[in-house]
This record gives C-alpha cells, structure tokens and sequence, in this order.
C-alpha cells in the first residue's frame, strides 16, 4: 500500500468516512437481523422455532400464526418459476453467444437487460390485467382437459380455473427473473476460451456438441450460481405476484388454487395488523425470509466466486 | 435409415432450433409488456393527468399530481442519502482498503444485499423509523430506498475505481500529493462516467420499488410536500389503483405505469451507452 507514512490530517478524516461509509453495509445486515429478530420475540416466545416453522394456521382473530402455509407458497411459486425460466434462459444464453450473427448479439443482449430493468410492479400489473384473463380463459382449461385421467398429474390441474393462481403468478415470476437469469448465463459462456471450442470445432464437433461439451461444462459452475441467485431473487418478489396469487393461507396441491407467498402477506396485512402478536408474527415472516434468501444467495455468491477464480487462474 | 453424421447433424438443428425459439420467446415478452404498457399508458394520459390530485372515482379530471411530486420527493432523497454512502464505501474498498480481507467480506455482503427481499427493508424501516414516531414519513420512504441503493452504487464504484490504472495513482503520489488529493482530483475523475452510470443504474433500480414504501411512506390522497407525514408515490398508487374496482382507476394506474417504465429505461439506456462511450 502506498498510503504516505507521514500522516495528513485531511487523509486520515477523508479516509475514516469512507470506512465509516463502507461498514454501513455491514450495520445494514447485522441492523435488520438484530431489530427484525427483537420485533418478533413475542411471536419467537409464544409459537416457539418448529411450531411456528410447521403450523399451518394463519387466524387473526384466534391469534394463532405459523408459517407453513406462506412458506409453502414461497416455495412452490419459485421453483415452479424457476423451472419454466432456467431452460429458457440457458437457451437464451446460447442463442445469444453461439448462434446469433454478430449485428444481432448486441441489440437482443440489450432486449434482454431492458426486460430486466422493467420493476416489478409493471409485470404484476401487467399479469393482472393481460396475463390472468388469458391463463384463466384459454391456458388453464387447456391444461386441465389434457391432463384429466392422468394419474399423478390431473390433481394438479383441480378447481376451476380463474387466472388468479399459483400457475400464473409462477409464470409471470419466471418471465421477470429469465432475463437476469440470461445474462449469468451469457457471461459464464463468455469465459470459455475460445481455444478450446476451436480445438473442438476442428476435430469435427458440429456446434451443438461445442456448446453441450464444451461450454456448458466449463461454465456449469456460473450458470449453477445463477440458477441460484435467481432463486434467491425469486424467493424476495412482492409485486410481481401479490396481484395474481389471491393471499388465500392454505396449502393447496392444485395450482389452479390462490395461495400466499410470505411476501404477499406482508405486503397485504402489515398495514392492518391491529395486534401486538399479529404485527410480531408479520415481522418473524419477515426473518424468515430474510434467512431464506440470505442463506440462498451467499450459497449463490460462493459458486461465482469460485466460477470466477477458476478462469482467472 | 440415417447415418451417424446425419443423427449428429439432425440434433444439433433442433437443439440450436430450440434456443433460437426461446431467444424469440424472450423478446416476444418483452414486445408483449411494452406494447400494452405502451398502448394502454398513452391512451390514460392527460394535462389532467399531471396537474390535478386525485378525484373521487367516477368525477372526470381527476390526476395524479401528488403521486409524481411525492415519487420525485422521495427519490430525489434517497438519492441524496443513498449515492454519497454507496460512493464513498466504495472508494474505501478499491483504495484505502484495497486488496485486504474486509473490503473482499464487505462486496460480498453488498452483492448479497443488493438481492435481498426490498419487503424486508420496509418491515425494518417500519421498526426504527416509523414505529417510534407512531405515523407514517416520507423520510422512511425515502431512508427505505436509500438503503436499496448503497450497495448497488458501492459495487459499481469499487468496480469503476478498480480499473483506474495504478500507475495513474503513482504519477499522483510522485508530485507529492497525499492520497485524498489524488483519489478525489485524479481517481474520480478517471471513473467519473464509471459512477455515474452506477448512480444512474441505481436510480433506475429503486424509481420502481413498491414493496419497501407500502409501509413506510404509505400513501396519501392529498398533495403533500411534508416528509414527516405519509406521502404519495406512484408505485404505491399503481397498486392500489390496479387492484380497485374502477375503470378510470386502472386507465391511471397504466398511465403511472408508462411513465415509469420510460423513465427507467432512459436512464438504463443512458447509462449502458455512458458506459459503452467511456470503455470501449
């Protein structure tokens, strides 16, 4: 370091606000954890870690609260999202380092980044009005005439259709979460040596065999890791499915059911909470999710650190 | 029957055949939201739309004057809280601390923060900063974003002053400059569209936030220029306006819709191109 050894006053102050402004990160994760963990203490010392974790009941006026059922819809909205988005977006990926004419590689990538700029709450509007009719109308129906006698199947495609299901918020999650799940992708592709795919191509592999044992083995780690950075992502989303999914606190196994994420009941009942226990339960939600997806996305952070690390070598 | 080289031939068609539909299927989203976003946000706007403040639903001429004033309010704000604490961290990572363990845990706990649940920092908010003072404030509106904000403009800055040759520094050092003269009158300006791109991106990022206002900022009918008290945002309208029972609700909600979303992507448009001018 060649920070001068004899000291400036003015160095030393200008150098104690950065410090000072670059630990405010770490007031900021060690902050909410400590005031959302004492909000919730009342929550935490009636309904106890496993009761509240695994109780499916969700009742203001019996003030008995557990998480399972906002947990669950967590849950399965997010890895059905991902499961639509992550094949769709490794696709993208490749289209866009692989096959695409070089004139067209910088405007879809820019496409994509601009549908990863919209906010949120334009695709949950959006999928209120413009997507639900059409998943309740033509989707759904389709789905459920296909899969009736199907055993293992047709029980997911139960009820009625309406739109406003667990189905249709998924699908407008796994829209909003495909381009930055793309762009991983893209980035990860990008670091494999060209050598090495040239060495393929030269021995004779068409270009899907350089993609599919080439590249996407020496970028599965980055991709991984962006798979799950947009879990992490998914798993946080408030507007997107808060107009679509109904806050109905059940565990349903039809996807044509509402359901609640935690998410979407903080962002309906927070307000209107008029009890202690109540708004303490909202807030143990709250740390809930915020374990989930800082647990998720430091998992995420550890494989594109080592996915980097492995090139930079 | 097939050859070997026409089965290799024949999949890998349809595996490139299958990216390409999904490369379109992309953009074909993308076309889809804009265009309504486009089409029905047009349509609902109006002078009245900018001028007046809301009116009960069925009276004409009702507007959204206070949603844009408070939205502007808060951003304008939380910008203001937001980018000196997200630049200066950052300049104490790529410079005073470069290289050490503290500034490598400090990025990657901003990474991880840049992704957490936005609903969360509103129910924190909500704890420290509207709790005690017993109402909803804009200043927890605006705090809320600001915190959504120093990561994103802390990672871009340690980036962006990371890629300021070294040698440019040492130039500095050799005419005797101390480090906070040669970080502010010679690194800065090296990384100064880097930044602001970062600054840029950010705003962008949090103009559209609604989670972290529903409880914090709320809501307001009425126009209001006081931080103390609940405050309009046009997100916060779009949900509320959405999810109502009234047909010239929903045309307002989509003609707050499209003025967001231009905004956003200008400044996102922006900021790649400031980037792409300056790194090329």
């Amino acid at each position: 370091m060649p920070v001068s050894s004899r000291k400036n006053p003015v160095d030393v102050t200008f150098s104690a606000i950065t410090a000072v402004a670059s630990f405010s990160v770490i007031v900021l994760v060690v902050g909410i954890l400590y005031v959302l963990f004492s909000e919730s203490s009342l929550a935490i010392s009636k309904f106890g870690v496993w009761h509240f974790l695994s109780s499916t009941d969700w009742d203001p006026v019996r003030e008995s609260f557990g998480a399972l059922t906002n947990i669950y819809g967590t849950v399965v909205t997010t890895i059905l999202s991902l499961i639509i988005a992550i094949p769709v977006a490794i696709g993208i990926a490749i289209f866009i380092t692989e096959i695409s004419p070089n004139f067209l590689k910088g405007p879809i990538g820019v496409a994509i980044e601009l549908l990863a700029a919209i906010p949120s709450i334009i695709y949950g509007m959006w999928g209120l009005f413009a997507l639900s009719p059409i998943m309740g109308n033509y989707v759904e129906p389709f789905l459920q005439k296909m899969t009736t006698g199907i055993p293992l199947v047709a029980f997911l495609f139960q009820g009625t259709p309406m739109g406003i299901d667990i189905l249709t918020a998924s699908v407008i999650l796994s829209i909003m979460i495909i381009p930055f799940t793309a762009s991983i992708s893209r980035d990860s592709f990008n670091l494999t040596p060209p050598i090495v795919k040239e060495s393929a191509y030269a021995v004779g592999a068409t270009k899907w065999e350089v993609v599919k044992n080439v590249v996407l083995p020496y970028s599965k780690l980055g991709v991984f890791g962006g798979a799950v950075l947009s879990l992490g992502r998914a798993l946080g989303e408030t507007m997107a499915v808060a107009f679509v999914l109904g806050n109905d606190h059940k565990i349903t196994s039809s996807l044509l059911d509402a359901a609640a994420t935690i998410t979407v009941t903080l962002a309906n009942e927070f307000v209107e909470a008029d009890k202690d226990i109540y708004l303490s339960s909202l807030f143990y939600l709250a740390l809930v999710l915020f374990m989930m997806s800082f647990i998720t996305l430091a998992v995420a952070k550890f494989f594109l650190i080592r996915a980097e690390r492995r090139f930079s070598r | 029957m097939m050859t070997r080289e026409q089965v290799r031939k024949t999949e890998g068609y349809i595996a490139l055949l299958l990216c390409t539909l999904a490369a379109l299927g992309g953009l074909f989203w993308l076309v889809f939201i804009l265009g309504d976003v486009l089409v029905n946000g047009i349509k609902a706007l109006s002078p009245a739309l900018f001028l007046n403040d809301p009116a009960p639903p069925g009276v004409e001429g009702g507007g959204l004057r206070n949603a844009f004033i408070g939205q502007l309010m808060i951003t304008v704000f939380a910008t203001l809280i937001g980018v000196p604490v997200g630049v200066l961290g950052g300049t104490f990572l790529a410079e005073y601390a470069r290289g050490r363990r503290i500034a490598r845990v400090i990025s990657v706990l901003s990474d991880i923060m840049v992704s957490v649940p936005s609903i969360v920092i509103g129910t924190f908010i909500y704890a420290v900063l509207v709790k005690p003072v017993g109402h909803f404030n804009g200043w927890a509106g605006a705090v809320a974003l600001a915190i959504i904000m120093i990561p994103v403009v802390l990672r871009t800055t340690e980036n962006m002053l990371a890629l300021v040759p070294w040698t440019l520094r040492e130039a500095a050092f050799a005419l005797g400059a101390p480090y906070y003269k040669v970080i502010t009158q010679v690194v800065y300006r090296g990384a100064a569209a880097g930044i602001l791109t970062g600054v840029l991106l950010s705003i962008a990022r949090v103009a559209g936030e609604t989670a972290p206002l529903l409880f914090t900022s709320f809501n307001n009918s009425f126009f209001s220029l006081n931080m103390k008290g609940p405050i309009a945002s046009l997100t916060v309208t779009i949900f509320q306006y959405a999810m109502g029972p009234y047909d010239d609700w929903h045309a307002q909600a989509w003609a707050a819709a499209f003025i967001i979303t231009v905004f956003i992507l200008i400044l996102t448009i922006v900021g790649r191109a400031l980037i792409k001018w300056r790194y090329r």
